[in-house]
């Protein structure tokens, strides 16, 4: 048998010899992929087992873990006042397993204690909380802080403040600005979340501009977030050179209705940005800021298309009727199709459907006009 | 003993809400999403005393399991207590709207569950 295999080998191996250089490389060719494709396969396989391995050994713990919580955490009665703590500090004494003295065992026990923390609230979630300190959690989460790689600092960041655990200025502040957009975003999630004092600070640092998304982010985040120190938003839209931020700052003005930063707002519609102009515009609109109505009107002719939208859509928001003949004169006599619509629009939330204005304008407009002003008075559409 | 049937597909949420139940004395039967709720309804003849739902769940979600529940064919009013995530007001609302007795806010706050449920099935036996 060994015999007739070396045989069969061996005239292989002389076919192989004297066949064209075309054929021999071909041959190459074909036994090159054939073991790249093994090795991939391979190599697929072993990774396929060890998350296997690796999600078999996590489920195991998280059953541990759930079990330990069950009789030491979650057994106490919701209803009674215990000192805080002193469920914590026996739970953590049974905690102290072979199992959690590894790395990867310890990290296990922090997802599933954020992922309770993060359901819960009240004496049982401030237990969660103390049982990740007694059992010095927190120092695994710092460490993972210091690492070089991103992904392990945006977990660290993430583990910090759903736990609630103060990290120093020096250290986060500098990721607000961080080039790297995922690490940037959790690092000023955790500052909102962590700092008392000065959530926003990070936006005076804040060199990179913040993206849409970014905002939509932000905005969720605060929101979201209770107990959150409010500041008066004024501070970055007069004095922000980061033209995101202040775009920002206007939106949140209108969230939270802040009143006080007004001034600030119509000091921006002497900016040079026609955008930024545009998004104070519709700040004032939004925030139905009535004595902003007249320098609106007086600013619109100098204005781009976009501001002179937004300057009809804050008359007709603010709707104190104050400048209905400005609204009619627009909607009669301007070229632009946007314009007219608008002015249509605004003119309808000043007046009502059955006043004279209106139906004079539905009597004596153009057929198009018309239509335009028939379909804004359908209270179901909204632009 | 006061049956309480739990629908919630998070694993976590329901370890803690099934533990806070059953350490409060009350039987509670744990499914993982709508259709497992369907069938469990159907099966038991929707012999329980009160549901909990999480809405968004895969398969049905809370709402359709409310409208299920609104129309037993006994017109029996069975209370139904829908738990939603934070930033989920306007579903809330919806869920209200819909016939929910009450809602939960994640992350739950176990007194205030307890509370809540007490008040419904008080009302329930009054």
């Amino acid at each position: 048998m060994n015999f007739s295999l070396l045989d069969f080998l061996e005239s292989i191996f002389f076919e192989f010899r004297y066949a064209p250089l075309i054929i021999q490389v071909a041959i190459l060719f074909v036994f090159v992929a054939i073991s790249l494709t093994l090795v991939a396969y391979f190599s697929i396989l072993r990774r396929r087992f060890r998350g296997f391995r690796r999600d078999k050994n996590v489920a195991r713990l998280n059953e541990l873990i759930d079990e330990l919580l069950i009789d030491n955490v979650l057994s106490q009665d919701p209803e009674s006042v215990e000192t805080p703590g002193q469920t914590a500090e026996t739970a953590a004494q049974a905690f102290h397993l072979p199992q959690f003295s590894k790395r990867r065992g310890r990290q296990v026990l922090i997802d599933r204690l954020l992922n309770y923390r993060n359901n819960v609230r009240g004496a049982m979630g401030d237990e969660i909380r103390t049982l990740y300190l007694l059992l010095e959690l927190d120092k695994d989460s710092f460490k993972k802080l210091k690492s070089r790689k991103w992904n392990r600092k945006v977990r660290a960041l993430n583990e910090l403040s759903n736990m609630e655990i103060g990290v120093a200025d020096v250290i986060i502040l500098p990721l607000t600005n961080s080039r790297n957009r995922e690490l940037r975003a959790a690092a000023r999630h955790a500052y909102i979340k962590l700092s008392k004092n000065e959530p926003f600070k990070f936006f005076d640092l804040a060199t990179e501009p913040l993206l849409l998304w970014d905002q939509v982010e932000l905005f969720r985040i605060i929101t979201t977030t209770n107990h959150i120190a409010i500041p008066n938003f004024a501070q970055w839209i007069t004095y922000s050179n980061n033209k995101s931020v202040i775009s920002f700052c206007l939106k949140l003005v209108v969230h939270y209705h802040q009143l006080k930063a007004i001034p600030a707002v119509l000091k921006l519609l002497d900016t040079k940005d026609h955008l930024l102009r545009a998004e104070a515009i519709n700040c004032l609109g939004k925030m139905k800021i009535a004595d902003a109505e007249d320098k609106l009107a007086y600013i619109y002719n100098n204005q781009p298309l976009n501001c002179q939208i937004e300057i009809l859509k804050a008359l007709g928001r603010i709707g104190s009727g104050k400048h209905t003949e400005f609204l009619k004169q627009e909607f009669q006599l301007s070229t632009d199709f946007e314009l007219r619509k608008h002015a249509a629009k605004s003119l309808t939330n000043s007046e009502p459907p059955g006043s004279e204005l209106i139906t004079e304008l539905l009597e004596t407009s153009s057929a198009e006009n018309k239509l335009i002003l028939k379909h804004c008075m359908n209270p179901l559409i909204k632009f | 003993m006061s049956k309480i049937l739990l629908i919630e597909d998070d694993e976590v949420m329901s370890t803690i809400v099934k533990r806070i139940l059953q350490k409060a004395e009350y039987q509670v039967d744990h499914v993982r999403n709508g259709k497992e709720a369907f069938e469990i309804l159907e099966h038991t003849g929707y012999g329980y005393d009160l549901i909990i739902t999480d809405i968004m769940m895969p398969y049905a979600n809370g709402f359709e399991i409310l409208s299920k529940v609104r129309n037993i064919p006994d017109g029996r009013q069975l209370p139904v207590i829908l738990l939603s995530n934070a930033g989920m007001d306007d579903m809330i609302q919806e869920g209200l709207k819909l016939g929910a007795d009450d809602f939960l806010k994640k992350p739950v706050l176990p007194a205030e569950l307890l509370m809540r449920i007490r008040r419904l099935l008080n009302k329930e036996v009054s």
